[in-house]
Formats: structure tokens, C-alpha cells, sequence
């Protein structure tokens, strides 16, 4: 046989052509799985619950769901105590034992909940134009989601003695009153 | 003053303070100036209470100092212990306050809502008759 009709192994992988001369630390891999926030079992689509930051703290609301990002999308429902949709960390919440039962209600996302950047700058001009008047609109959508959003919630609150001048009322603590002490 | 309820053997107390709280049970001995021997029914069993712990009611059976668990128990069933203890102001008064301690938001809105309202009317009756008189 001649040279180029014989057989040769070959290794399926070559040693490196180079290596350092002093053993490197190799930083660990990152095996992180970016998983949907756990919900508390308290929290439920139509669960009650008392928000504790923000312009409407105190407030006692309802929980529609839980949107893709982990937020808990929430209600007042806004023609009974003035909150609209929107998101709420489930931190900064008070779940109570209080369900409405909520009917079937049109699929939301995070998507109407995000507000316009600030204006960046174009390549052509100089200055950033923030003349203009760049304070937050409602948009006209969600007005009109939060209308069809209410007449879906308004009803089935209804159903409940007092459950309306509940969500009225604000949450407050008394004398002798312990949250930790107390049941909701 | 005349004391009624003495710490003796056989009074039944009420434990309203620390682990046992809400349970009852019978004296069986004396441990020292601050502290009893007492045995109840399954969720107490024998133990060292502590004077302060415990409230003594009414009822008082007779057993003989140091007896068992189970002529304890026998006595009790005999007295009817458990039906009476029911029917004490003190019972009664926990079981409502434990009752209010369980209640959750909404309820606790109801109550204030019915409480106000009923107040309201007291007062404007109260004013009536003052007016009236």
C-alpha cells in the first residue's frame, strides 16, 4: 500500500494550537432560568386587595390577573373609587380573604402599559427638542378599555351586600391595631 | 371582700395566657407559692401552670390530691365540667374575642359600618328625649 492508501486515526479534537502558561480561573457558567414571578396563593383573579404605595395607597381593589411580566394587573374598578387599570407590584399589597367573582374578562397585556421614551437625539440636530410638552396622556384605547373593563367588574361587585362602599372606603389603622396582629 | 373562687383541689381554671391559651383544667396540686398541678381533657394533659396564667372560674369537683389522668377525667365527665364551662361569662367572653380576632377585612368594615349606624340612632334618640324632657 502506499502512504496516501493507508489508514490514519485522527483525533475528533486537536489539542490547542496554544494554551497559557499559567492555569486561569474560568469564570462559572451562568445556568440562570428566568422564570414567571410566584404569585402568593392569596392573590387570586377577583381576590380583594388593599394597595399600600403610591397615589392610591389605601385603597382597597380588585385583582384581575397577573399579567406576562409578574405584575398584578388591578382595578378599583375605577367608577367606584377612582383607580384605573393598572399594575401593582404584589409587594406592595395587602391580600384580603374578600373574592369577587370576576366573569370573563378581555385579554390584557403589558404592551397599552408602556409609556413613550423621552425624546432621543436625531443625528442631524444639535439639541434634544423637550420643549414640547412630554407630560403623560391617557390614551383614548384605554379609556376605553377601562369602560369595558367596568361594565364587566361594576355588576359582579354589586352582587355583594356593601361590597361597593367597601372598595370606597380607604383602609386605615386605629388605635390598638397591629397589622401584624390582625387578619385580612 | 369575701373571696369565692379559692385555688383549691378540684377548681377548675381557665388558662388564658401563653402555649394553652383557651384550654381548661382542673387543680390537682400545688407546686409552690406561684405555680399548680393541673390536668385537663386530651389537649392539655398534666402539667405546671403558672398562677398568672390562669383564670379560675366557678366550677369545683372533688378529687382527692394527686390523683391520676384518668380518675380526673372520669370526675369531669361526671360533673358535666366541659357544658358548665361553656356557660361562664368567661368562656364566653374569649370565645367572642377570639371570634372578633378572626375576622377579616371586609367583616371588620361591615362591623364599623353597623356600629356607626347604630350609634347614630342612639344618640338622635338620646337627643329626642332630652329635647322632649
Amino acid at each position: 500500500k502506499q502512504w496516501y492508501q493507508r489508514e490514519y486515526g485522527v483525533p475528533v479534537q486537536k489539542s490547542p494550537r496554544f494554551y497559557p502558561t499559567e492555569d486561569c480561573k474560568t469564570p462559572l457558567k451562568n445556568r440562570r432560568v428566568v422564570k414567571p414571578t410566584k404569585l402568593r396563593g392569596s392573590i387570586v383573579p377577583g381576590s380583594v386587595v388593599i394597595l399600600l404605595a403610591g397615589s392610591h395607597r389605601g385603597k382597597r381593589v380588585v385583582v384581575l390577573k397577573q399579567l406576562p411580566s409578574g405584575l398584578l394587573l388591578v382595578t378599583g374598578p375605577y367608577k367606584i373609587n377612582g383607580v384605573p387599570l393598572r399594575r401593582v407590584d404584589q409587594t406592595y399589597v395587602i391580600a384580603t380573604s374578600t373574592k369577587v367573582e370576576l366573569p370573563a374578562l378581555p385579554a390584557i397585556g403589558d404592551e397599552i402599559f408602556k409609556r413613550k421614551g423621552k425624546p432621543t437625539k436625531n443625528e442631524k440636530e444639535m439639541f434634544v427638542d423637550n420643549a414640547g410638552d412630554n407630560s403623560y396622556k391617557i390614551s383614548a384605547e384605554k379609556v376605553a378599555l377601562q369602560k369595558e373593563i367596568d361594565a364587566l367588574v361594576v355588576p359582579a361587585v354589586k352582587k355583594v351586600d356593601m361590597l361597593q362602599s367597601y372598595l370606597r372606603s380607604r383602609f386605615t389603622l386605629t388605635k390598638g391595631q397591629f397589622p401584624h396582629e390582625m387578619k385580612f | 371582700m369575701l373571696y369565692k373562687r379559692y385555688i383549691e383541689i378540684g377548681r377548675v381554671c381557665f388558662i388564658r395566657l401563653g402555649d394553652d391559651i383557651g384550654k381548661y383544667g382542673v387543680i390537682v396540686d400545688l407546686v409552690d407559692q406561684k405555680h399548680l398541678l393541673v390536668d385537663g381533657p386530651d389537649g392539655i394533659g398534666r402539667k405546671v401552670v403558672r398562677l398568672n396564667q390562669v383564670a379560675l372560674t366557678d366550677i369545683k369537683i372533688n378529687i382527692p390530691r394527686g390523683c391520676k389522668t384518668k380518675t380526673v377525667r372520669t370526675a369531669m365527665a361526671k360533673e358535666g365540667v366541659e357544658a358548665k364551662l361553656a356557660a361562664t361569662s368567661l368562656v364566653k367572653k374569649f370565645a367572642a374575642k377570639n371570634a372578633k380576632a378572626q375576622l377579616g377585612d371586609f367583616a371588620r368594615f361591615k362591623n364599623r359600618v353597623a356600629k356607626t349606624a347604630s350609634n347614630r340612632k342612639i344618640r338622635s334618640t338620646v337627643r329626642k328625649l332630652k329635647k322632649s324632657s
